[in-house]
């Protein structure tokens, strides 16, 4: 101030001018320490150094240390944390950051696909769930304003197959990231695999011939009285234009322009229509085909689960019974795919050969139809990091695997900490009911259940988790087979239900009704499942420490029954069309013995896998003590367990893990411990252990208290915590697990065959020849026990079937197979270029493989042979 | 006396008079826009009803495949399946109620939307689980307020402090910086964070590419509100970069141009402070845009940034209205908008009554 007032002294400019040389001063002080702020800040919240996969700084950061897999128990790993990231290119970059180790969204992005390739920090797996065609309307051959639309002709729709490169659009159009794909089977599920042979055949058949293509459509074309002028197709005097409806979300945009292009190279004039599928929907799905709003449509469909039997698509997708929709409707199949598809569709076959012979006839028959042309089977791919190894399905990818909780770990070693980017967390309440359903939620609380059989990821048989055994009986015409040796499979003239069966449920009285009391004159089924649960099953204990009972397998049962009872305070109208499909087939079930737990299930519904009749009729638990308090708060009003009661009754749909719902769960929850309160008492009071309610509701109050939700299971993993706003949860492992950490991990490499074949260049018509094929994966030779069979096609020049056939396994040779040809079939193939087509069937995986061996065949010396 | 002091109590009540009277106008004038809004928004959100047909095909096309692809159906025959397939469709067309015409359940949802009965999503739950639409915006505004917030002030008194100098610094290297740099405002923030992202989070990774927080959540107050802060680095970075420019060159403009007033010539004449010509020659009598300004962008901030909140998947409102666009849930689009509607409203109202305090020249009804 003294300088100041000094400096002042020399008048105002004087004064001013100092006065800014002042505050030009502080301003520069004033930057200096915003900079030195910052430079502070950023050191502050400098992350420590991320680390390729693998390296030392992030093996410190993973917390996984050196260990043997089969020395721990449970979850290879200590904590898997979700976090939501809907970017795929962003999360393959966090993935190759090391900040994210796993994407649980399959890729279909060409781009992010090449960069996953060239990575060498992020790897992939790849599922084959979903699939392309081109939807036909099958109208006509006049619309009602009069167009023509040629593909009311089956011939110029079965042409469609010749017209169109699958190969270019699996490879150009999907960037490598589809399968070629011919038949309404999908190429990748086991019917696929079944009829290899079949397949090939009609693939070869139906492969890129547009001059054939060409040919058959301008027969056809003139038949309907349409006339090529100028290079153009004209119908009564007007051009012939043909309206693709194309989808503009994925490929199929690119599909829909290059048949596009292919029908204007015919002659065809075209109007393109780029739609989404909300756009779409009125089109092709709400209108009627007949008014000609749409020729072609870019149609898609997806599965999350390996399907094993197929044999429905028949119907579903050629006669009018596959969906009530005016398009389906307007489908004329003929009478003898009609009849197939209907038998195929009630399992109406005795035997498995009858099956196929079945199967056979109605894929030359939907080809020969074509109301869809099918394109491709669309590969889904799932990142994660090079160090991180897991189980995925076949046709589901990460989030419709069951194995993932079982097999995720970082290679070769075990524990530490999981980040998962998944599209959604939490996306819909969590309750077990009727909680949500969404895709990412359903494969996150996977991680926290045990359920007592699991899916192959390769081949969708069941495999026994909690069980130990099973013994199938059906009756004789039941088309039924087992594929593993875990389970036995009898067949009888008759299955007579017991009378001591629960079979329905009384709700006034709270107790089951047995057969003797509902069906006094007895009752028969299609199915009898015992199954056997392993030594101690009912011994283990929820996440929160209470010790299982029979009532945590009862309740979930009665349940069933509750919630599709008018008369009852649970009775949800939603329900009611599942149980009333349920309640068709089931007819009852009992406990055989308590301990070891030996369940009975009598059914008349039937899978052609054993395996997955096991699977259906398998109990599982459920925690008793937290549906009780769903249950109240039910009966009360506040919560509801389903969405549509929720809305219904405007009360909160029930989430154990978040929300409102939490707080009316707590006063349940008090109540309930205070009166020791068991739901349905008449039943479940004699089930449930004797300090049963008091130790219950004790663990399931230190466990709220603790993590701060109610989501409780008995899975490898626990739910630590939950960060709804944040878009984050913490799944930490259960140490009290009882399987070894080593027990799934063969799954973790799909053991897909590689096949080459090697024989002569040229072969002399009067001899025979000898191919080798030689199988192998990962560099070392197949298994044998693990190869179904080896079949062969042999080809002439113009693609016929020529001779068919199994090869022999080489005695000597490892992953070496022998395809002899005789000299006969050599000889009637006559001079030329044919080839030789192998099919290799795994029973390690459902995907076939094929192979293939161009030779020629020359004229035999002096004729000899011809 | 008597009479003298009879005078101004009559004018006082002629102008409380007169005020109410503006004030009930305008209270009416503001409701009606607030109704028409609305009541527009409901009818494009629905796209003039077509969106129940759209929703009927959704519905009939997710039942049909969910059906297919279970098992479980496979042995039905085709008839029993095709009466469950519409057995569920009318379960889910009952819930939306699309059985009633459009035109009636269009004035419900006006009705409950102009009382704030938000009731419930149709479609959407909240990351908490709840199918309240106050729920599901509630949820969302504390972030969405915290980092446009954040950021917008930062923008605003930035932009008034410096824009305020560079008025007085006309054709200084910093003024003619500024013009210069104003295009760069023409990029959207979004895209100025992508290249954010790519810089500080992948190339030099020493910044989080998105969220709010860390992944788990930190444990404690403190770690949990650092790690906020980190995350809220680039956004509001990418928002500053983006406005900062053109919203000093839209002030410094505006000041310019007051700053060359008569009075504050004469002010400066006079030979009085700099910083009092400032605050009361130049601030003083432009405070009412300001103000305007300053609650407009408040306001604004309930809007949040649908593309920026993407591109940092930062949970707040933007995302959300978007999601609800997506998933065409009329209530949860309708909740959004009228809270937005009656803010603005209020803001408007407030504004008029600000006006006259800030500026004596304001005068309510004929003179």
């Amino acid at each position: 101030m003294a300088f100041m007032s000094i400096a002042c002294r020399g008048g105002r400019s004087s004064c001013r001018g100092k006065g800014l040389e002042t505050v030009r001063r502080r301003s520069r002080y004033l930057i200096a320490a915003i900079v030195l702020f910052a430079i502070a800040l950023i050191v502050a919240l400098w992350p420590e150094p991320a680390a390729g996969p693998g390296g030392k700084a992030g093996q410190e950061r993973k917390g996984a240390v050196e260990g043997d897999p089969s020395e721990r128990r449970g979850a290879l790993i200590d904590q898997v944390v979700f976090t939501e990231e809907g970017n795929p290119g962003k999360a393959v970059g966090r993935i190759e950051s090391g900040s994210r180790h796993v994407f649980a969204q399959g890729v279909t992005n060409k781009t992010v696909y090449h960069q996953l390739r060239q990575s060498e920090h992020a790897e992939f797996d790849l599922s084959y769930g979903s699939s392309s065609e081109l939807t036909l309307n099958p109208s006509g051959p006049e619309f009602g304003d009069g167009e023509l639309n040629p593909f009311a002709v089956p011939e110029i729709r079965e042409a469609m197959n010749w017209l169109v490169d699958r190969d270019y659009i699996a490879n150009e159009l999907y960037g490598g990231l589809a399968a070629p794909r011919y038949l309404p089977l999908s190429t990748a599920f086991p019917d696929y695999a079944r009829l290899a042979d079949v397949a090939r055949e009609l693939e070869v058949q139906y492969g890129h011939k547009p001059v054939r293509a060409r040919e058959v459509i301008e027969r056809e074309m003139e038949a309907l009285g349409a006339i090529r002028s100028g290079g153009r197709w004209m119908y009564e005097g007007r051009p012939v234009r043909i309206k693709l409806l194309i989808r503009t979300e994925d490929a199929r945009k690119q599909v829909g322009d290059y048949v596009a292009n292919q029908l204007e190279e015919l002659g065809f004039e075209t109007e393109r229509m780029y739609r989404t599928a909300e756009q779409a929907g009125p089109i092709w799905l709400a209108s009627d085909p007949s008014a000609g709003r749409w020729h072609i449509y870019t149609g898609g469909w997806v599965s999350t689960v390996i399907n094993r039997d197929q044999a429905q698509n028949f119907a579903d997708f050629y006669t009018p019974e596959g969906r009530p929709s005016p398009l389906w409707q307007a489908y004329e199949p003929s009478e003898e795919l009609h009849e197939i598809s209907q038998r195929l569709s009630r399992r109406d076959y005795e035997t498995v050969d009858q099956r196929r012979a079945l199967m056979t006839r109605a894929l030359r028959l939907s080809m020969e139809n074509s109301a869809r042309i099918w394109l491709a089977d669309g590969l889904n791919v799932w990142p994660y990091a090079a160090d991180v190894e897991l189980a995925m399905d076949l046709a589901g990818g990460l989030a419709g695997s069951r194995l993932w909780p079982f097999t995720l770990r970082f290679e070769d070693k075990v524990g530490g900490e999981m980040i998962v980017s998944s599209p959604t967390v939490l996306t819909e309440p969590w309750n077990p009911i009727a909680g949500t359903n969404w895709l990412y939620d359903t494969m996150m609380i996977r991680a926290t259940e045990d359920a007592p059989v699991m899916p192959d990821p390769f081949t969708g048989l069941y495999w026994p988790q909690r069980i130990q055994g099973a013994e199938v009986t059906v009756v004789e015409d039941a088309p039924v087979q087992r594929n593993l040796d875990w389970l036995t499979l009898d067949r009888a003239d008759e299955i007579e239900v017991p009378g001591d069966v629960w079979i329905d449920w009384d709700t006034e009285a709270e107790r089951f009704r047995r057969v003797e009391e509902k069906h006094p004159d007895g009752l028969t089924a299609r199915t009898r499942t015992r199954i056997r649960f392993e030594e101690g099953y009912l011994d283990r204990r929820w996440h929160d420490g209470s010790q299982m009972s029979l009532a945590d397998l009862v309740l979930p049962y009665i349940l069933q029954f509750e919630r599709a009872d008018e008369d009852s305070p649970l009775y949800d109208r939603s329900h009611v069309p599942s149980f009333q499909t349920f309640q068709r087939h089931f007819r009852g079930w009992r406990i055989v013995s308590r301990d070891p737990l030996v369940v009975e299930v009598y059914s008349d519904q039937i899978y052609p896998d054993a395996e997955t009749i096991v699977a259906a009729r398998t109990p599982s638990t459920q925690p008793w003590h937290t549906l009780a308090l769903g249950i109240r708060a039910e009966r009360n009003g506040g919560l509801m367990f389903s969405s549509d009661k929720a809305d219904q009754t405007g009360e909160t749909w029930l989430s154990m893990v978040s929300g409102p719902s939490l707080p009316v769960l707590d006063r349940h929850r008090r109540d309930a411990a205070a009166s020791g309160w068991v739901p349905f008492a008449e039943t479940l009071g004699d089930l449930t252990r004797e300090d049963g309610p008091d130790q219950r509701y004790a663990a399931i109050a230190e466990w709220r208290k603790e993590r701060g939700h109610y989501w409780i299971g008995d899975g490898p993993f626990y739910l630590h915590s939950v960060h709804p706003v944040e878009g984050s949860l913490v799944m930490r492992r259960n140490e009290d697990f009882p399987d070894r950490s080593d027990k799934w991990l063969r799954f973790t490499e799909p053991q897909i065959p590689v096949v080459s074949v090697e024989g002569p260049m040229t072969v002399t018509t009067n001899e025979g020849a000898q191919f080798r094929v030689d199988i192998r994966y990962a560099g070392e030779p197949y298994p044998r026990s693990g190869i179904d069979s080896v079949e062969y096609l042999l080809l002439d020049g113009d693609g016929d079937v020529q001779t068919r056939g199994v090869a022999d396994a080489v005695e000597t040779g490892e992953g070496a197979w022998q395809v002899s040809i005789a000299r006969e079939d050599i000889s009637a193939l006559g001079s030329g270029a044919n080839r030789l087509e192998i099919t290799v069937k795994s029973n390690q995986v459902a995907l076939p493989r094929f192979a293939s061996h161009a030779f020629a065949t020359l004229p035999a010396p002096n004729g000899e042979g011809d | 006396m008597a009479d003298r002091s009879m005078v101004p109590g009559r004018g006082l009540l002629r102008d409380l008079r007169r005020l109410a009277l503006f004030m009930v106008k305008r209270i009416l004038a503001l409701f009606l826009t607030v109704v028409v809004g609305v009541y527009l928004t409901i009818l494009v959100a629905n796209m003039g009803g077509k969106v129940d047909e759209l929703r009927r095909i959704q519905i009939e096309s997710t039942v049909a495949e969910e059906v297919r692809a279970n098992p479980d159906f496979n042995d039905m025959s085709s008839q029993e399946r095709n009466e469950m397939i519409n057995e569920r469709v009318q379960l889910e067309v009952d819930r939306l109620n699309l059985d009633e015409p459009f035109i009636w359940r269009s004035f419900d949802y006006l009705n409950q939307a102009i009382w704030l009965n938000l009731g419930r999503a149709e479609q959407m739950s909240s990351d908490r689980g709840s199918r309240d639409v106050y729920d599901i915006i509630g949820e969302r505004l504390p972030a969405t307020i915290l980092l446009f917030g954040t950021a917008n002030l930062l923008i605003f008194f930035s932009s008034v402090f410096i824009a305020l100098r560079l008025s007085r610094r006309y054709g200084s290297p910093a003024d003619r910086a500024v013009i210069g740099l104003a295009p760069t405002s023409a990029a959207p923030a979004w895209f100025y964070g992508i290249f954010l992202i790519l810089f500080f989070a992948f190339i030099a990774p020493i910044l989080p590419a998105g969220g709010m927080v860390d992944v788990p959540p930190p444990q404690g107050m403190a770690a949990y509100g650092l790690s906020v802060l980190k995350h809220m680095v680039l956004p509001v970075l990418a928002m500053f970069m983006s406005q900062i420019f053109i919203s000093i060159y839209s002030w410094r403009t505006f000041f310019l141009i007051h700053s060359s007033e008569d009075y504050v010539e004469m002010a400066r004449a006079k030979g009085l402070p700099e910083g009092r010509v400032e605050r009361r020659y130049i601030l003083r009598p432009t405070l009412a845009p300001i103000v305007t300004s300053f609650l407009l962008m408040l306001i604004g901030l309930w809007s949040g940034a649908i593309i920026l909140e993407s591109v940092f998947n930062w949970p707040g409102l933007g995302t959300l209205l978007f999601e609800a666009i997506g998933h065409r849930d009329t209530p949860v689009i309708i909740g959004g908008v009228v809270i937005f509607a009656y803010l603005l409203a209020l803001t408007v109202f407030i504004l008029d009554i600000l006006y006259a305090i800030l500026d004596p020249r304001v005068r309510v009804g004929p003179e």
